[in-house]
């Protein structure tokens, strides 16, 4: 077990330095830079001091190795658009999105989950009809789209919730003020993660329910209830619980998106901002951050199979 | 009048005054919407768009603009010029006060200009324009200084009032790269001007509250917030929610959405803003006046106006918009839109129909490499440019990119043969950065145009000091452009803003100038 886990954590170390190196070469081979940002009146006498004052006068090799030092030392170097250190405000970014993503899957599992054990219970009914016309919509219909209808009807129609950001005009924290702010955003996001979790637990319980040891179960007596929820769930579980880590990372690319619709101050529009404006250190932080996440969660993901599933050993 | 009839009519005068000041809220809150984190140093080559208006409210610079976009005094109460225009003399302002109480003097003017603007070092905001002119400031006591230039500048008294706010000395001393100071220009911004920052949340929201100790009285509102939503449909949301009260709208279209709601005004602002289309001068084609000319008669303006910009538009003749009203004229060469006179014109100019359609010279078709940005209206713009050069025979090839490599491509390499743009300027007739042969390759002079006649007016312009001699040459150098046509001249846009109705006080100028009399702005009870 302790080997496999050590053995994850190297493969996933030498992922994140391709991610790190592919990403460095990409950003820095676009067109365009940190110098030629946002502004068509920056002169080129201008632009030259500012090559000079972000180093980018320097080889590629060795702005990489010196960034890639100052990882190692827990440096994420400072922003190229200001100045500031890009560590402590993509901590910051991080929690908020981490918040979003957290409020969205938990109203996907919660949601989710029943209603995909419903429809695999009640097969071609017209509830699993209703459901799986729903799930299509919310697959086909882009977020953006999702997220801007749900302000017009809920905050400039109805008027009951805010627009955007995460907290009370105040700015100070309130459990209150943050639910409200959250609602839309974590809504809109599940609303775009629900269809895969509903449609893939109907279909992994259909499977299971088909099973052999399920008639066995019950010809044993054993009632309809404890045969779903004790004998078939267990064993549909695995594969959804594959399918939360996998909707994991969705929903990190997925805050891109809803962060900047509903002004949320996440990691996802730091991002966005950043590739807009070239800020090379803030893009390669973010992109790395994000992919140890993902790294991360598909370990913790395998290492909850075993868990659910002690048949599961990883050896 | 008998005095009792005296005073029923002033009652009546006075009453709705009295009404209308009543309705004012003393604890009053306006909120705006920015598009990014702002940087709080108006210099700072990373403050761009979203930066400048929240700096005009915090840092002031030496003059302002009044009603008719003239310089008017602001930390600078009165300025002259010598006889021979190579200095300016400024009388600043006494017992203001920077935002942490200590005191302004000339020592922050001489520092912002000496030590940020002209150190090459820095590659400060517009910095190449201020090095151009101005050799250095001089303190001549704590409350006069004296800007001494390399060449008369006439128009220096309007530049300093175009986002040139006054750092404080104090503040940055022992600061090695004051772009890095990051406490200062993320943070807490020390400026003069009527309000100051209290909070800043990352990626949130930046909140300003009054300052008690604005040298002009006190400001009406007690607080304004500046949200930082980048998406534009996010940003009407807010605003017809009641979030926000004021945003910039960049697209007419939803315009019909917002006019019918009751709690909002559209204010229609013109300003010192005009499109264009530049035509590489390195290209042979395009030196040809003829081709440029008509190029530009191709083009259906006022149909464009209307069908991109929904009317709220009028022709460009120059780069002085209408808004300049003591130097703008329209009594120059027009071109209307005309198609066949276009075709004339590039018949005279060798251009012979080719077999597909397309115009032929020395055997090589017409085709224009056009790269555009995504960016606003410039892809639509540029499309139907496409359209309409098509109709007399000439091929617009498009190339669509990210405004940072469109910057890359365009102006940093010139490498492109035609492009869509518009430049925006202090409401001042003086062009020339943007028109000097010395700016072409590498300046603003985005065209690479060179024309020692138009060099000659500029540079004269810049020598005169009196508005009507300062006429007569802009004059000459509109004709002249008009007739040249450095860029090919599409339209000046008004900018719409539209606001809550509850803000009131601002001057519906332009929105630079509005909030260069933020003090001035109040929010009425609900």
């Amino acid at each position: 077990m302790l080997s496999f886990f050590g053995q994850r954590l190297g493969q996933g170390a030498v992922v994140l330095v391709l991610i790190s190196l592919i990403t460095f070469s990409l950003i820095n081979l676009a067109p365009g830079g940190p110098s030629s940002a946002v502004r068509l009146d920056t002169t080129a006498e201008q632009r030259e001091v500012l090559i000079k004052q972000l180093g980018l006068d320097r080889p590629l090799a060795v702005r990489y190795l010196e960034w890639g030092g100052g990882v190692l030392r827990g440096d994420f170097g400072t922003s190229m658009n200001g100045g500031e250190p890009v560590g402590p405000k993509l901590l910051e970014r991080l929690g908020n999105t981490a918040q979003l993503a957290l409020a969205a899957l938990v109203l996907s599992v919660v949601v989710g989950i029943p209603l995909g054990i419903l429809t695999a219970l009640r097969k071609n009914s017209p509830l699993d009809h209703a459901v799986n016309g729903v799930t299509t919509l919310g697959m086909s219909i882009p977020d953006f789209w999702t997220g801007i209808m749900a302000i017009l009807l809920f905050a400039v129609t109805l008027k009951v919730l805010p627009s955007a950001g995460m907290y009370d005009a105040s700015g100070g924290f309130s459990l209150s003020g943050w639910l409200r702010h959250t609602i839309l955003p974590a809504s809109v996001l599940a609303f775009v993660m629900l269809p895969n979790l509903v449609r893939f637990t109907r279909s992994s319980l259909l499977e299971v329910l088909r099973a052999d040891y399920l008639r066995s179960a019950r010809a044993k007596g054993l009632s309809e209830r404890i045969v779903i929820l004790k004998h078939a769930l267990r064993n549909a579980l695995v594969p959804i619980v594959a399918m939360v880590g996998l909707i994991l990372p969705a929903l990190l690319s997925g805050s891109v998106i809803v962060e900047s619709v509903f002004g949320w101050p996440g990691m996802g529009r730091m991002a966005v901002d950043a590739a807009l404006g070239r800020d090379y250190t803030t893009v390669m932080a973010v992109t790395v951050v994000a992919g140890a996440v993902v790294i991360i969660t598909n370990l913790v993901v395998d290492l909850a199979y075993t868990l659910i599933d002690p048949r599961i050993r990883h050896d | 009048m008998k005095t009792p009839l005296k005073l029923a009519a002033l009652t009546a005068l006075l009453l709705p005054m009295a009404a209308a000041q009543s309705d004012i809220d003393p604890n009053g809150k306006a909120t705006f919407v920015t598009t990014a984190e702002p940087t709080f140093n108006p210099w700072s080559p990373n403050s761009f768009v979203e930066s400048n208006l929240l700096n005009e409210l915090l840092f002031p610079g030496l003059t302002r603009w009044d009603k008719n976009l003239r310089p008017s005094p602001d930390l600078a109460t009165s300025w002259k010029a010598s006889n021979d225009g190579m200095k300016w003399t400024f009388n600043l302002r006494r017992g203001v006060k920077w935002h942490d109480g200590k005191p302004f003097t000339a020592q922050d003017v001489a520092f912002t200009f000496n030590d940020i603007v002209l150190n090459k070092e820095l590659g400060a905001n517009q910095s190449s324009e201020w090095r151009n002119s101005v050799e250095k400031v001089n303190v001549v006591n704590p409350y006069t200084v004296e800007f001494v230039l390399k060449k008369p500048w006439a128009s220096l008294p309007t530049y300093l009032g175009y986002y040139s706010g006054i750092l404080p000395k104090h503040k940055f001393e022992g600061v090695k790269d004051p772009w890095k100071f990051v406490e200062f220009n993320k943070q807490n911004p020390v400026g003069t001007g009527p309000f100051k920052v209290v909070r800043v949340s990352s990626g949130a929201s930046v909140r300003l509250e009054r300052n008690d100790a604005y040298w002009g009285g006190k400001p009406k509102l007690k607080e304004i917030e500046f949200k930082i939503i980048p998406d534009s449909n996010a940003q009407l949301a807010q605003l017809l929610s009641g979030d926000v009260d004021l945003i910039s709208v960049a697209n007419p279209e939803t315009l019909d959405r917002l006019k019918s709601n009751p709690n909002l005004v559209v204010d229609l602002q013109t300003q010192n803003l005009y499109y264009w289309i530049s035509l590489n001068q390195e290209d042979p084609r395009f030196r040809d006046v003829k081709v440029r000319q008509a190029l530009l008669y191709a083009l259906d303006r006022p149909a464009m106006i209307k069908s991109v910009l929904r009317g709220y538009a009028q022709p460009a003749t120059g780069p002085i918009a209408p808004i300049q009203k003591n130097f703008y004229t329209n009594k120059v060469s027009q071109y209307p839109f005309d198609p066949a006179r276009a075709k004339k014109l590039l018949a005279e100019a060798g251009w012979k129909p080719g077999p597909d359609g397309v115009l032929q010279k020395d055997g090589k078709p017409f085709v224009i490499e056009m790269p555009t940005a995504q960016y606003q209206q410039l892809l639509p713009i540029t499309l139907l440019i496409q359209q309409y050069w098509k109709n007399i025979g000439v091929k617009a090839e498009l190339k669509t990119m990210d405004w940072n490599s469109y910057i890359q491509q365009v102006v940093v390499k010139r490498d492109y043969q035609g492009t869509v743009n518009w430049w925006s300027t202090p409401a001042d007739p003086d062009v020339l950065p943007y028109y000097a042969s010395s700016s072409a390759g590498t300046g603003y002079n985005i065209p690479g145009y060179k024309n020692p006649a138009l060099d000659r007016l500029l540079e004269e312009g810049r020598r005169a000091t009196s508005t009507s001699a300062r006429k007569k040459v802009y004059t000459e150098a509109q004709e002249l452009m008009a007739k040249e046509l450095p860029y090919l001249y599409l339209w000046y846009p008004q900018m719409i803003i539209v606001k809550n109705k509850r803000l009131q006080g601002m001057r519906g100028v332009t929105q630079a100038a509005d909030f260069q009399y933020a003090h001035e702005w109040y929010v009425t009870r609900k």
